[in-house]
């Protein structure tokens, strides 16, 4: 059987819908499956990644409207492999370590819900992580960001981004941080 | 350097043999660190290229390392039969889930079997440490030796903020996942097992069967592991769950001194057919074969059942799972076939091991190469 709704996948989902105490019965591929919201308005048995979602705060298949900016948030997208928030969050696993980064303001309050409420890392930290040096990886990046931002004549993008390089800049000569000396 | 084939023995390794304090308890204990790669993608969106370049800078990284004390040998599971994957899961060195994937995976293990290091399962590098009885810093101690040498060789995905990058969020922080095998016959027989694993996730801690993830727990072993990674240093983690596994313990050593005073005879006659099933079953499925083990390793615990060493049950326990089965057969068994062969098996150890004195001429027609 082909999958009704892109009509190309073969169909391994069935879905039966009581409306008005009428049954209807419908076939779907895994992937189209995925993407309707018809799968949560039944008892379906609860998936793996249904219930990371629920952990993350926003169901897989919510039929409430997302807020906004949770919508826009949905369509951040990791720089290095393309991964959107959305995706992260229907799989519940990053793709890549920049994930991190590229999500880095909302995974607090995702870490919170899996680890008892910690957020931050207490434990052991490779001997090589020195914070001047991630310091300055962070302006070297900023600097190209400038150097593009100016090309395009953005100058008042590229003047937020100089003043946060400047800021960082500052954190190097205050001593960068705890790990400068060892 | 040990060839693939004698990490397929079945002979124990060292860590199910030792003699440590409440060692008829406390089975093993294990610690495991996730990290991964910096600029890499993780495994599970990898190209393959990438994937066999971080199989080639870890397995190098350990195997050029002269100062590691530890002798590892490298496999790659691609050629592997599922016979012989499977058999490195049922000891424990590699996870049901490097079996069983599509992905190119491979593994470090050391020469005495205690360190195993998968590369690219969930995450690049999966270390693995595992002692006997309850020594949850000496594992620690281990698996910080071989991230420290990973460490000088590679660059680690680390965030100042939330730790070892790991694909799972279930893992980021410390990347430390601590266990400990547990076997509790007597607090499953009184029923105090199914409290301790609804209250355990409120201590942060999981319960799970014997091999990790989503298994069932056999012949009352239990896996006792730490759920958070991150907010608590390495090791916070470790000494919490020493604590509660100590406790865990306790209680069973209760369980099990209430069970011989207040009904020692009924106990002593379950353990004892559990013994008579393994000598003269015809059938064995690997349930009952589990839980008739477990109860005679009770026995002997207990003190009730003598003249078999513990050595014989380890033995068993190893080469009842269907990896081991198969292996041993030489060929693939459906489930029936593995039942009869099972039984057939573990009544020949226990005739070999002189258990059957007054021999009654009831040897099987084949003997096996066991």
């Amino acid at each position: 059987m082909i999958c009704e709704n892109c009509k190309q996948r073969p169909a391994t989902v069935t879905v039966t819908v009581n409306r008005d105490g009428e049954q209807i019965i419908k076939h779907y591929c895994d992937v189209c499956s995925g993407q309707n919201d018809f799968v949560n308005q039944e008892a379906n048995p609860t998936s793996l990644d249904q219930v990371f979602s629920s952990w993350f705060g926003m169901p897989a298949w919510s039929t409430d409207a997302p807020k906004k900016n949770e919508q826009q948030m949905n369509q951040v997208s990791c720089k290095q492999c393309g991964m959107t928030y959305h995706q992260f969050l229907r799989d519940g696993k990053f793709n890549c370590p920049s994930c991190y980064d590229a999500f880095h303001e909302e995974l607090p309050s995702i870490f919170k819900k899996i680890h008892n409420g910690a957020t931050e890392h207490t434990g052991k930290v490779p001997s090589g992580i020195n914070q001047v040096y991630q310091l300055k990886k962070q302006i070297e990046s900023l600097r190209q960001d400038m150097k593009a931002l100016v090309q395009n004549e953005q100058f008042e993008e590229a003047a937020v981004v100089r003043d946060e390089i400047r800021e960082l800049e500052n954190r190097i000569l205050e001593g960068g941080g705890s790990n400068e000396e060892v | 350097m040990k060839k693939f084939e004698d990490f397929l023995s079945e002979h124990p390794a060292q860590w199910m043999v030792g003699d440590k304090e409440h060692g008829d308890i406390i089975m093993s204990t294990r610690v495991r660190l996730a990290r991964n790669m910096e600029e890499m993608h993780f495994p599970r969106a990898a190209s393959e290229e990438d994937i066999l370049s971080v199989d080639r800078d870890v397995s190098g990284a350990i195997l050029d390392d002269e100062n590691l004390p530890y002798q590892f040998s490298h496999f790659d599971l691609s050629d592997k039969t599922v016979v012989q994957k499977q058999v490195l899961v049922e000891k424990h060195l590699i996870s049901p889930q490097l079996a069983g994937q599509n992905k190119h995976g491979s593994v470090l293990i050391s020469e005495d079997e205690s360190i195993s290091i998968m590369i690219n399962e969930e995450d690049h590098i999966r270390i693995q440490c595992i002692e006997p009885g309850l020594d949850f810093k000496e594992a620690l101690r281990r698996a910080n030796e071989i991230d420290d040498c990973l460490e000088r060789n590679l660059s680690y995905a680390f965030d100042e903020r939330f730790g070892y990058k790991t694909t799972c969020p279930t893992n980021v922080g410390t990347g430390l996942r601590a266990s400990a095998m547990l076997h509790l016959p007597a607090l499953t027989m009184t029923k105090q097992m199914r409290q301790l694993i609804t209250m355990m996730p409120r201590l942060g801690l999981v319960v799970r069967g014997m091999y990790g993830e989503g298994t069932e727990a056999t012949g009352s072993y239990y896996q006792i592991s730490n759920q958070i990674t991150l907010g608590k240093s390495e090791e916070e983690i470790v000494q919490e769950l020493e604590s509660i596994v100590l406790q865990i313990i306790n209680k069973e050593i209760e369980a099990r001194e209430a069970m011989l005073e207040y009904a020692s005879i009924a106990i002593s006659d379950r353990l004892n057919r559990s013994l008579g099933v393994l000598q003269y079953a015809r059938i064995l499925t690997s349930e009952e074969a589990a839980s008739c083990l477990s109860n005679v390793r009770l026995g002997i615990d207990l003190g009730i059942i003598q003249s078999i060493p513990n050595e014989l049950l380890n033995k068993c326990m190893l080469i009842m799972q269907p990896g081991f089965l198969q292996q041993i057969a030489g060929t693939s068994l459906k489930a029936n076939e593995r039942d009869v062969f099972r039984a057939e098996l573990i009544r020949d150890i226990f005739q070999q091991c002189g258990v059957l004195n007054n021999n009654n001429g009831d040897k099987g027609e084949d003997s096996y190469d066991v």
